[in-house]
């Protein structure tokens, strides 16, 4: 078993997976797709919905490079790259307002915005375009996960201080008054910088000038 | 393979890769994403009318909106213009459009049966400025317009359209003794409100003539 779990730890698909959720988690580390998780956080669903919709265009976008980088012309690199995003966060654009038209709503210019979201583009450039197909999925899934798991911790927070409720329900007695300030975006800057201050204490993250 | 031609060749392909993805979509999603929109204007409609979402499903909205609503439709200029009015309230209620600062603001108006007492105000698409102009499809916003009136004795608007009548005005003063036809301009987003009082006076003088005439 310990046997199992040490070459667990030296498996390809671990480390990457690893790097996504964790040592360079796209937001706390890597501070991206920032704009879009301030935004949305303020309803753990929204959170959800955000997190599956950003991870599922990493993983379509990040493969699809990847099955084509040895076709890929460098001088059209970022282009394609733009193009085959744009073309997925369009299909999840479309798929929210016809399956899910409450959170199309709520999401707004956001779900549009994926396109320009860093951790999209970054992850294509950074590892699909040098890397396999099924490790970028793996890359890609593991991204995605990253960035959702944070907005669905902050969003926990939020929604819980801004409305009294979580997934909609009452979660906090009648007495209880909303704090406003944790709906906008001034509280998803507070809450999001103490997320990124205990995650990158407790991992040890300290940057260097 | 020369340089040139290998990238036309690439082009083609990924044109072809990402329209195929986006035609297939569209044609599994259209379908439902009409009959979200009308469902959205049904229910629009009725609860300007003075109704809750818990007296209707989606099941049964079809039925219900057609024993509770009359729909009107006039002919202008090649163009059809739809009125909803209510069998028991008298309220008219129509859908607007018009351009705001990044894109269409669409949403429907609710009228008393005087065709000048606004009851209701309801944004169904924008692209505003997330937190500015965005406020503009907010409920707490949009409930100030509540008991507003489109006042036809009000002055000529100067612009962008010289024979524009300027019915509803939404100002910046943040004055808390409006007038019966003012409303406050959404903070930090002059363009948003200026085009949004523009496009209502505009919509207003089309439908209120249309109304008028028919």
């Amino acid at each position: 078993m310990t046997m199992k779990l040490i070459r667990l730890k030296y498996t390809k698909w671990f480390n990457i997976s690893k790097d996504g959720l964790v040592k360079n988690n796209p937001i706390v580390i890597a501070v991206l797709g920032i704009c879009s998780s301030l935004a949305v956080t303020n309803r753990v669903e929204n959170a959800i919905a955000m997190g599956l919709g950003v991870t599922f265009v990493v993983m379509a976008s990040s493969a699809t490079i990847s099955l084509m980088r040895k076709l890929i012309p460098p001088k059209v690199r970022m282009v394609t790259y733009m193009v085959v995003i744009s073309a997925y966060v369009i299909a999840v654009q479309m798929v929210l307002e016809a399956y899910f038209p409450t959170i199309a709503k709520q999401l707004g210019a956001y779900v549009g915005l994926i396109i320009t979201n860093c951790i999209v583009m970054g992850r294509a450039e950074a590892f699909a375009v040098k890397n396999p197909a099924k490790y970028s999925l793996i890359d890609g899934f593991a991204s995605g996960m990253g960035y959702m798991f944070v907005l669905v911790l902050v969003s926990i927070v939020r929604e819980i201080l801004a409305f009294g409720t979580l997934l909609g329900m009452q979660v906090v007695g009648d007495q209880w008054v909303n704090w406003v300030v944790m709906a906008m975006a001034p509280g998803g800057f507070f809450v999001l910088g103490l997320f990124i201050w205990g995650i990158r204490e407790l991992t040890k993250y300290y940057e260097t000038a | 393979m020369n340089a040139n031609l290998k990238m036309i060749v690439f082009v083609l392909v990924l044109g072809i890769f990402t329209s195929g993805l986006l035609v297939g979509m569209d044609s599994l999603t259209k379908d439902r994403i009409e009959a979200n929109k009308s469902i959205d204007i049904q229910t629009t409609v009725l609860m300007g009318n003075g109704f809750s979402n818990t007296d209707f499903t989606v099941a049964n909205i079809n039925e219900f909106f057609n024993q509770e609503i009359d729909t009107v439709t006039i002919e202008s200029n090649g163009e059809t213009y739809t009125f909803y009015v209510g069998k028991t309230t008298g309220y008219i209620t129509y859908r607007f459009i018009g351009g705001g600062v990044w894109g269409d603001i669409i949403g429907m108006i609710t009228f008393e049966a005087d065709f000048e007492t606004i009851v209701k105000i309801t944004i169904l698409e924008q692209q505003e400025t997330p937190g500015l102009g965005g406020v503009v499809a907010e409920a707490p916003y949009l409930a100030q317009f509540v008991g507003k009136i489109f006042d036809s004795t009000n002055v000529t608007y100067p612009a962008p359209d010289e024979t524009l009548i300027k019915y509803l005005e939404i100002n910046k003063d943040n004055n808390p003794t409006n007038k019966a036809n003012e409303v406050d301009t959404i903070a930090g987003a002059t363009r948003t409100s200026k085009s949004f009082e523009f496009l209502l006076n505009q919509n207003y003088q089309v439908h209120k003539a249309l109304w008028d005439a028919r």
